[in-house]
């Protein structure tokens, strides 16, 4: 059924295809911690990960508060250390990891018209080793020496029992070890789904743009997980076995930095595609328009993820010791790929009909922001000018840029987009748009000067800085940002509870009127597997296909001529609206 | 009351521009926000760094350009129906490809240029220095003339360096890693147990500065810091005649010490 948004889209009615049973706390509870269905674990992923982040920033606001002012004022300096330390990497890996990996678990299956993932108990058996995993890496506060502080990079011999003693480090390195296997078997199971488990008709060039970069992402993973597993291990043995691997007699120095950016740099790149996906998936959606260079835009991904395997080494120019032509030259390549990205969403967007609701808002907001955070890329990609600003707040300034401005903002967007999917009701437009705006007022707050000050000279994980180095000013600039940005969050709990509360359910398949992928022709929320009925796929828009069947050909390619012998011919036939 | 409450708006955002602004002037601005550089190496980084900031801010400007337009100019209107439904366009998609991979390609020759010149060893240097960086003190041995400099913790330690004179650093730790940056250099290398980093730089601005230590190396990190003062030949000479004369003869080992000592072992 077709529904115009914001007219019958509403209505007091439940969901016909969810039959009502009795609710108890124990039951719910029993069920969601047993459940194999990929929603339901997917939405555990989200839940999981996102009061990560929530703890994840509350130990940035300790860190901004701390820096605000010469001085100590809060923490020590071996506080200072452990908060960064588990900032880092909490953000990274059970934060931004697990995110995917829920957002991929709960849509991935959809988009591609799939009952469920390959593998439903090995889904769930993933969800513990990242959920245990996590909980072991906290339980480090609670030892008598605190939790790891030798920065999320750990690099060795600073790792050693010798300088980092305690039991708080081991628990780190096991923790991650755990959830790192839970990510590996993440991965596993959605390439299996995505090349056994497609619909009729779902071939691989109709598949939605998120579910591809899934795809790529889960390759990724197995590329640069199994290194991190392994040198972690290695490490412990280091520490607990009397094994000398990482020591600097053996040039353990260097190896571990090798073996951690081989882990570390595709990492970032697990981090941004599937959340580049959310944006293509809501570009398109708000514009009424395909997304533009389907085919251009998958090949740009699938370079970027081989790309992204072979420039680990630009972490190292000041090393001394990584061969700088070989490794300039491939990151700089990186940019050509991301650059095509964005001229395939800004054409998308391009002489489209745009409306702002708030998914759009901020997939906007990460377009304006991830730009800042490219070129700042490229400049850190040139070694003789990251000779001078690495490891200073530059850095620090530029991949906040790219991290959160990617998945900090696509996850809201994500969130606002695909709420009524998950949930069955719209969160709240008005709160939504608070939300962006003093989140995007306060992230750019925060930092835009950090650039300053580190190309002024200040280095990042300094829990001090004296007077005299004239840090102060834009310290507190940075600090002012972050409790505005800190605050954002709380419009969008309230939104949650609020929605939760007193918003209507949604009778429509399609609230937002304008959905391209299968997601939106199926219930809100879907049923236990997914689908009633499937559409027929005859383009990489089945679901838009089915509710404006009269709009099905438009724009496609002539049958004949240059274009469909390069490209092959067109995926719907100019009168495939007339069979609909 | 509007206007009250753009006036407030105005009179805060001038207050945080110029707390932000506070110190900045022209130049400043003109270097990217980048100290002088007190070195003939650094010269050639500040040119880099200004070029590929201009580059970098056409591409911005032009990118945000076409994102702000299209967000004013293709607002949905009342009554719109569907627009055209473009799926590609092939001459756009290889001009957009290829455009960045020149640019790319320039910058990349800059590059090689550039760092061939900042990582060159001449051999040529009149002036050695072997710098120890360890937890959490810096040492300066200066090789040529048989004398060494340590830090405390009551005391920052000092590395004087002769105007106009090439100086070749060696740097090594006996424990974790530490990075060695002058942020006036525009120049920094990491300190790497296990291995022996060494480069070169001609310092040509007589003056004071800061150095710190720039790679996370344990609770006292950011406290590891020290002084740089490039001097006239004359003074150069009668600070190492200081040095000589307090005793301070031989090379400050380079081998392990023990953790949270504050003065290094010596061998003379």
């Amino acid at each position: 059924m077709t529904t115009i948004p914001g007219s019958a889209a509403y209505s007091t009615l439940t969901t016909p295809t969810l039959t009502p049973a009795k609710r108890n706390a124990g039951r719910i509870a029993v069920k969601w911690i047993t459940s194999t269905d990929h929603k339901t674990i997917g939405y555990m992923y989200l839940m999981a990960s996102f009061t990560f982040f929530l703890l994840g920033g509350v130990m940035a606001l300790i860190i901004r508060a701390e820096l605000a002012w010469p001085g100590l004022q809060f923490v020590s300096l071996e506080q200072y250390n452990q908060l960064f330390t588990m900032h880092g990497s909490v953000m990274l890996l059970l934060f931004a990891t697990p995110l995917f990996v829920g957002f991929a678990n709960v849509i991935m299956p959809l988009q591609i018209g799939a009952p469920d993932v390959a593998f439903p108990r090995l889904n769930m058996f993933s969800f513990y080793l990242f959920l245990f995993g996590g909980i072991i890496v906290f339980l480090g506060f609670f030892t008598p020496a605190g939790a790891a502080s030798f920065g999320w990079y750990a690099y060795a011999p600073l790792t050693s029992t010798e300088f980092s003693p305690g039991i708080g480090n081991d628990l780190w390195i096991i923790g991650f070890a755990l959830s790192g296997f839970g990510t590996i078997l993440g991965g596993v199971n959605f390439i299996t789904t995505i090349y056994t488990m497609r619909a009729p008709g779902m071939t691989m060039f109709r598949m939605p743009i998120f579910s591809w970069n899934v795809l790529l992402t889960s390759v990724l993973v197995l590329m640069a997980f199994p290194p991190l597993a392994a040198a972690l291990l290695v490490l412990e043995a280091d520490r607990r076995f009397g094994a000398t691997v990482f020591s600097a007699e053996n040039g353990g120095a260097i190896l571990w930095q090798h073996l951690f950016w081989f882990f570390g740099h595709p990492e970032v790149y697990i981090l941004a595609l599937p959340f580049f996906g959310i944006i293509s998936e809501i570009l398109p959606v708000f514009s009424r328009k395909p997304i533009f260079g389907y085919k251009g835009l998958i090949f740009a991904t699938i370079a970027i993820a081989a790309l992204s395997v072979a420039v680990w080494a630009h972490h190292m120019y000041i090393t001394g010791a990584v061969y700088l032509p070989f490794f300039a030259f491939m990151t700089m390549l990186i940019a050509v790929p991301t650059g095509v990205k964005f001229f395939n969403w800004i054409g998308t967007i391009w002489n489209g009909s745009l409306s702002f609701e708030t998914p759009m808002l901020w997939s906007i907001g990460f377009l304006v922001t991830f730009l800042f955070g490219g070129l700042t890329g490229v400049v850190l990609a040139s070694p003789p000018l990251d000779f001078h600003v690495s490891d200073s707040y530059f850095v620090v300034a530029h991949f906040h840029y790219v991290v959160f401005g990617t998945v900090v903002f696509a996850m809201f967007a994500g969130f606002y987009f695909w709420w009524p999917k998950m949930t069955g009701k719209m969160l709240d437009e008005r709160l939504g748009k608070i939300h962006f705006w003093t989140l995007f007022i306060g992230f750019h707050t925060t930092f835009l000067v950090q650039h300053w000050l580190g190309v002024e000279g200040m280095p990042r994980r300094y829990g001090d800085y004296l007077a005299s180095d004239g840090f102060t000013n834009l310290n507190i600039v940075s600090s002012i940002g972050a409790v505005i940005l800190g605050a954002s969050t709380l419009p969008f709990l309230y939104n949650v509870w609020k929605t939760h509360k007193t918003a209507l359910r949604v009778t429509s398949d399609d609230p937002w009127g304008w959905g391209a992928s299968l997601e939106w022709a199926t219930s809100c929320p879907p049923p236990r597997h997914n689908f009633i009925t499937l559409p027929r796929i005859r383009s990489e828009r089945p679901a838009f296909d089915l509710h404006h069947p009269e709009h099905a050909a438009d724009g496609m390619p002539p049958r004949e001529g240059m274009l469909t012998k390069v490209l092959g011919p067109a995926d719907v036939s100019p009168d495939a609206g007339k069979q609909a | 009351m509007s206007r009250r409450v753009v006036q407030t708006v105005a009179v805060t955002a001038a207050a945080v521009a110029s707390t932000t602004l506070a110190g900045c002037d022209t130049a400043k601005w003109s270097r990217g926000a980048m100290p002088v550089p007190i070195t003939t190496g650094g010269h050639i980084t500040l040119a880099l760094w200004q070029g590929t900031w201009v580059a970098a801010l056409i591409v911005g400007v032009l990118v945000w350009g076409l994102i702000i337009w299209a967000v004013i100019r293709f607002r949905r209107k009342q009554g719109d129906g569907l627009p055209k439904q473009t799926r590609y366009n092939i001459p756009i998609e290889l001009f957009y490809t290829i455009a960045p991979t020149i640019m790319i390609a320039v910058l990349f020759g800059f590059t090689v240029k550039d760092q061939t010149e900042l990582t060159r060893q001449t051999g040529a240097a009149t002036n050695h220095v072997t710098v120890v960086g360890y937890q959490w003190e810096w040492t300066f041995n200066y090789t040529d003339k048989n004398t060494y400099d340590v830090g405390s913790t009551a005391q920052r330690p000092t590395l004087w360096l002769p105007v106009n004179q090439r100086v070749a650093f060696t740097l090594e730790s006996p424990d974790v890693i530490h990075s060695f940056w002058v942020p006036d250099f525009l120049f920094h290398m990491d300190v790497v147990p296990g291995r022996k980093n060494i480069f070169e730089v001609t310092p040509d601005t007589i003056g004071d500065y800061k150095g710190r230590c720039a790679e996370l190396c344990g609770a006292q990190h950011s406290r590891m810091l020290f002084n740089v003062k490039v001097v006239s030949q004359k003074d150069y000479d009668a600070h190492i005649a200081a040095l000589r004369a307090a005793g301070q003869t031989g090379t400050a080992s380079t081998g392990r010490y023990h953790l949270n000592t504050d003065t290094a072992e010596v061998e003379k």
